[in-house]
């Protein structure tokens, strides 16, 4: 679904239930419109003390009911009419309002889902720079923006344009004079709420970004906080949110002051609107023009008319919000989606990638990987190594295609990436990545993630394996508990150690660990690299690592220096060959002989 | 960030039964909030009944107009009827414009100053306290929780003014043109009362599903855009989408409940009133029809009844609201009233008094004591967060200016603990923490806090320029001196490396930079703040051994005369240390120098040799022969 949506078109497949929404609202305004008349006909019969000035049929009914006083019968009737049409009209009333709840609720209801998914097929580049906040922000604010002016604000345009239509006549037809007097108002009323709002809507702005201000720097003080503490900043920190709540609450103060001013403007116009109509209207029953019943009849409707018209402009320049909101929603629903291939015939790979010349880069004239190219065999373990930035985690995205690739190709068992399903080629790894995101779901559905009929031995085995087990079994709930707020906060160590297993509960042709093993002590690193060494050969196995110890067992190491591959071996041969990695080993090898000479100097003492 | 969701997390306040009781002690404490500002709110309340005068009056001008029209005929003074139309109209347009300006500006300084005293608090609360509460919590408490309250006091007491002024000048108008057709009227007002109250109620329940189901989708928003690189390796695409027409479909049905009470609530107000009305038209249109009343006094009665709903539908909904926002009002007040666990003492308040004022000197910290730190010790130190899980047992250690204290050993040792004692985020709960002989306790802490620089595992980097992140440090550090610190850090080069360099802006979370990125920037802040006492915290994890080896060399210089205390599990950080301590299951269980730890064969040294490479060659190498032998032999 990529068409523009527009106010219009998202209404698609709910138009019948407006449409009927519609019909009741007419049906109300007849119903409620009846009882003002009803009410001046029974004061024109009291006032002349005449049946002859009510409604025939009333006046009828009640001549039957008591020939000798048909005044009482006739009010007692007016009175239950009343009741009985406001009653009905409710109904309709009712009808209305269940209408366009089904109506825009369904709207919203696809909207909602449409963007979910659009979430998901999108390209991760969609993200880069993309700020989250704001992006969730366009999902739920913008669309419950959308949701108001279709739940709210196009009925209340429809009741008052219906409103007016269904008053005029009576109106006009009980006195054309008075008629045109008591709208002599209104077309003020309504250009003036439109111009205000439209010009306030700068201020309504200002206030908007000053409480998004201070609730962000309330979110960056929140969760920074040990920071705050670490470096006693406690009194700069009160002192910046002091100034930042000030200006959202002055900004604040400011649109209550124009508010004000405004209401009391638009208020003055909608009640001296009803003053024309009673103050002329007297003089036109003093003329005998009207009957007192008519005055109070054209009292009645233009008191009913009047509040929904003078809302009538605020509702108009909500619609403007909801236009823009809509806009928000359609730049994520317009973003490309990723692009897809045939799913190839073979169903699992065996996981020789090939890397010819490859060229990548997140933006235009920033090369993040320069003409890498390399092979590894399937059941082959290698390392990555190199300084922070050199472009490993990047070569990482670039394998699973989470990025398109500027130059040069990749080959999954010989096939292009180009040519491949992404997902499919995703199915074929099991990833760990450095930012590994865990779900706010129990810790045996984030398993799951990987493979979602794992049986628990499985997910027991693969937890075991990252040396977590023991850790998930101290929780309260062991592998029910939730994870993150609502349930047990795991450590950074512990995160990683999830990703680890997620990655290999999916017993992938193609492991993928990204500086899974930092957080962990060298105890535990052991541990757990005895268990990779165990499944040696069923993966092809790609470790990105800082320490040697954790990559010198790799079948080859690949060192990345600035997004170029410089060197390429095993740890023996590269060792010896000058270079990055020998200046590596040089490091660790120094302490290695110092260790090793500590050691020895340690046993000799002892 | 995590996403939170108010809605589902549970945190001990109960919103069903503080929804039953009304508690007045909450309320008033918030009105306190108001009162500040006592002016504002005797225009706020003088306009209000000011509002209830004028619409009391309008029936009564109608009235008039046609009673003088039916007794005078053409000789009515309608022009006076005009003049009194005309002015009634500009008093409540006053009214009107100073409700909202008053209730605006009341709402707006209520919420500003909770707001401004919540966290103010919330600066000087303890770590404990943020060990249980989520930040998403706070956040709800300090934006949404904060608006709604103010909202309350402020509206909540203009329409209470208002609304009782009202229901008192049109019930005393009404009584005093004629009480039994008043009387009548009035009967239908229980009725409507009740029905207004249940009705709120279940809207406001219902409404309050309604929020459960939406934040449970904004929640899933917030994961699929948080967690897009792991949903699409994982390709978790058309799973998550399944999951995610479960919540909407939850929405739909409750937002339509809502919507739907909603639509019924009005036509049955509108037809109790209706009822007033009919009965009104009736009794008054036969008292009229004997001649006892005039027609002007049946419509004033009519414009009566329907004007006298208003104020009991918006009290009905006030009330409502009320009650369904105790358990913020709870909350929010719990942010106010939370104690710190740790603070200075009143004999360090006393000396920080005396001191304020005096110029502070080279050698005298703000509190009265020295300002140098020559020798930081723990005596007898035990701590637990759960008394029945003790994490550090009997603790001693001493450390000296110029020294630098290694701890070390396996991860949930008690290491973090350890030094979060050192640094007074946490108290012991039993035994000592001295500086220079003294109880820490009884130094101010925010000196000893100014004083240590904590570079923390988890690397925090807030949003904005690199520049800023480093000189949170030292806020009056020139350009000059930040890109020294970074330099020392081993920072620099990276950050020069980016486009913009220094003036980069690291993002929410600094999610454009790699964690290992982040730690050098936060290791080159602790430079720049130049502490006293040091403390690295497994500070460079994600930093290759390289960078990590340029990074000891410059914490030498940059240590010289200072106390350090760094934990580490890479051993090639720890081994020039001063002293090591190897903490495990909450005690030292080793202590000394490298050569001396390494001779005793202990922990430590297993824990050494396990990081030798040539360790780690070797178990790979048998492994591969391993590996070799079984091919062979199969």
């Amino acid at each position: 679904m990529t068409q523009r949506q527009d106010l219009w078109a998202i209404t698609r497949g709910q138009r019948r239930r407006y449409a009927i929404a519609v019909l009741a609202m007419a049906l109300t305004n007849a119903f409620i419109f009846s009882s003002p008349l009803i009410g001046k006909y029974a004061i024109d019969v009291v006032h002349a003390r005449d049946l002859a000035a009510g409604i025939p049929a009333l006046a009828d009914i009640s001549l039957r009911l008591d020939a000798a006083a048909p005044h009482l019968p006739y009010l007692a009737l007016s009175a239950l009419a009343t009741v009985l049409l406001t009653a009905v009209g409710g109904l309709c009333l009712y009808l209305r309002g269940r209408c366009t709840a089904l109506a825009s609720e369904a709207i919203c209801l696809r909207l909602r889902e449409t963007l979910f998914a659009r979430l998901h097929h999108a390209r991760a580049a969609f993200l880069d720079g993309a700020d989250t906040g704001d992006l969730v922000q366009r999902c739920s604010s913008d669309v419950e923006t959308v949701r108001v002016f279709l739940a709210a604000d196009i009925v209340e345009v429809g009741r008052v344009v219906l409103l007016v239509w269904t008053m005029l006549p009576i109106l006009f037809w009980l006195n054309v004079e008075l008629a045109w007097l008591s709208i002599s108002l209104m077309p003020f009323l309504v250009a003036g709420a439109w111009v205000f709002f439209a010009k306030v809507k700068s201020v309504f702005e200002v206030t908007d970004q000053s409480e998004g201000a201070m609730t962000a720097m309330l979110q960056e003080n929140l969760t920074g906080i040990r920071v705050v503490r670490a470096f006693a900043r406690q009194d700069y920190e009160i002192a910046r949110f002091g100034e930042s709540i000030r200006a959202f609450r002055d900004n604040h103060w400011r649109l209550s002051r124009l508010m004000g001013q405004y209401w009391a403007v638009a208020d003055f116009f909608s009640i001296m609107q009803i003053g024309v109509v009673l103050i002329a209207g007297g003089f036109m029953v003093i003329d005998g023009r009207i009957s007192v019943g008519d005055l109070f009849a054209f009292t009645t409707y233009i008191g009913i008319a009047i509040w929904p018209i003078r809302q009538l402009g605020r509702v108009l320049t909500d619609a403007g919000k909801a236009v823009v909101a809509l806009r928000r929603i359609d730049h994520i629903l317009a973003t490309p989606e990723e692009p897809t291939a045939p799913v190839p015939a073979l169903g699992r790979a065996r996981g020789e990638i090939r890397v010819e010349h490859l060229q990548f880069a997140y933006a235009e004239g920033e090369p993040v990987l320069r003409d890498i190219s390399l092979r590894i065999e399937p059941g082959e373990t290698v390392g990555l190594v190199g300084p922070p930035g050199a472009g490993k985690s990047s070569f990482i995205r670039a394998l699973l295609r989470l990025y398109p690739y500027q130059g040069g190709a990749i080959f999954l068992d010989g096939m292009n990436l180009a040519d491949v399903n992404p997902q499919w080629l995703r199915r074929q790894f099991g990833v760990a990545l450095q930012d590994a995101f865990l779900y706010s779901r129990s810790v045996a559905d984030n398993l799951r993630v990987a493979r979602g009929d794992a049986p628990l031995e499985d997910m027991v085995a693969a937890t075991a394996d990252a040396a977590l087990h023991e850790a998930i079994m101290g929780f309260p709930k062991g592998y029910e508990a939730l994870v993150g707020e609502r349930g047990v906060t795991l450590s950074g160590g512990q995160r990683q150690r999830m990703a680890l297993a997620r990655a290999l509960l999916r017993d992938p042709p193609v492991l993928v660990l990204d500086d899974s093993l930092s957080a962990v002590d060298t105890g535990t690193e052991r541990r757990i690299l005895d268990a990779l060494e165990r499944r040696r050969g069923r993966h092809t196995t790609i470790v990105v690592a800082h320490r040697l110890s954790t990559i010198a067992g790799a079948d080859r190491i690949f060192v990345f220096d600035r997004g170029r591959l410089v060197q390429s071996g095993n740890h023996r041969t590269l060792a010896l060959e000058p270079g990055p990695y020998r200046r590596l080993c040089h490091v660790q090898g120094a302490l290695d002989a110092a260790i090793a000479a500590d050691l020895r100097a340690g046993k000799a003492a002892g | 960030m995590e996403h939170y969701d108010d809605e589902n997390y549970h945190d001990g306040f109960d919103e069903q039964r503080s929804a039953v009781r009304m508690e007045t002690r909450l309320w008033r404490r918030l009105f306190g909030y108001a009162l500040r500002h006592g002016r504002d709110l005797w225009v706020l309340g003088g306009a209000g009944l000011l509002a209830a005068a004028t619409e009391t009056l309008y029936p009564l001008i109608t009235k008039g107009v046609l009673d003088d029209i039916e007794a005078n005929r053409a000789a009515a003074n309608l022009w006076f009827w005009a003049a009194c139309y005309l002015a009634n109209t500009a008093a409540i347009c006053l009214a009107v414009g100073g409700f909202i300006a008053g209730a605006g500006k009341i709402r707006a300084f209520v919420s500003h100053d909770i707001r401004a005293e919540a966290f103010a608090n919330l600066q000087r609360l303890s770590f404990s306290f943020y060990d249980y509460r989520p930040v998403g919590w706070l956040m709800a408490r300090m934006t949404a929780d904060c608006e709604r309250l103010s909202n309350i006091i402020a509206w909540g007491f203009m329409d209470f003014v208002w609304g009782s002024a009202l229901m008192l000048g049109i019930g005393g108008a009404m009584l005093a043109i004629d009480w039994q057709l008043a009387l009548l009227a009035l009967a239908v007002l229980p009725v409507l009362y009740w029905v207004s109250v249940k009705f709120r109620r279940r809207i406001l329940s219902s409404a309050r599903e309604v929020r459960r189901a939406n934040s449970r989708i904004t929640g899933a928003y917030n994961e699929a855009i948080m967690g897009m690189h792991t949903s699409k390796a994982f390709v978790r695409e058309d799973a998550n989408l399944r999951e995610f027409r479960g919540l909407t479909g939850r929405m739909f049905s409750a937002s339509v409940t809502n919507l739907t009470l909603a639509a019924a609530y009005l036509p049955i107000v509108t037809t109790l009133a209706s009822l007033a009305i009919g009965l009104v038209l009736l009794a008054g249109g036969m008292d009229v029809y004997q001649a006892p009343i005039a027609v002007g006094t049946l419509v004033a009665f009519m414009a009566y009844v329907r004007h006298f709903f208003d104020p009991v539908e918006t009290m009905g909904h006030w009330f409502a609201e009320m009650q369904m926002a105790q358990a913020s009002a709870e909350r929010v007040l719990s942010l106010i009233d939370a104690k710190p666990e740790i603070a200075d003492s009143a004999s360090v308040r006393g000396a920080l008094a005396a001191q304020r004022g005096v110029s502070p000197g080279r050698r005298v910290a703000p509190d009265g004591g020295a300002a140098r730190v020559t020798e930081i010790a723990m005596r007898n130190v035990c701590f637990a967060y759960d008394p029945a899980q003790p994490v550090l047992k009997n603790i001693n250690l001493e450390a000296r200016a110029g020294e630098t204290i290694a701890l070390v050993g396996p991860t949930g040792g008690g290491k973090s603990t350890l030094v979060n004692l050192l640094c007074r985020f946490y108290e012991p709960t039993t035994g000592q923490v001295l500086i220079d002989g003294m109880d820490y306790r009884s130094r101010s802490l925010l000196w000893l806090q100014s004083n240590i620089a904590v570079v923390m595992q988890t690397a925090h980097v807030f949003s904005g320029p690199i520049m800023e992140n480093i000189r949170y440090g030292r806020l009056d550090a020139s350009d000059a001196e930040t890109v020294e610190a970074a330099q020392v850090a081993g920072a620099h080069a990276f950050i020069e490396a980016l486009p913009d360099g220094y003036a980069t802006d690291v993002g929410e979370g600094g999610s454009r930079l790699s964690a290992g990125q982040k730690q050098l920037i936060s290791f080159a802040r602790a430079v720049l703040a130049d502490p006293q006492i040091l403390v690295m915290d497994e500070a460079t994890s994600s930093v290759d051994t390289e960078t990590e080896l340029g990074i000891q060399e410059a914490l030498a210089r940059v240590l010289a005369g200072r106390i350090a205390f760094v934990i580490a599990h890479r051993l090639s950080t720890v081994r020039n240390a001063t002293r090591i301590l190897v903490v495990k299951e909450g005690e030292i269980v080793e202590r000394g120098e490298h050569a001396r730890l390494i001779a005793a064969q202990g922990h430590y040294a297993t824990l050494y040799r396990q990081q030798s490479l040539h360790e780690a060659t070797r178990r790979w190498g048998n492994a591969e022969r391993r590996r070799a032998a079984a091919s062979g032999s199969a």
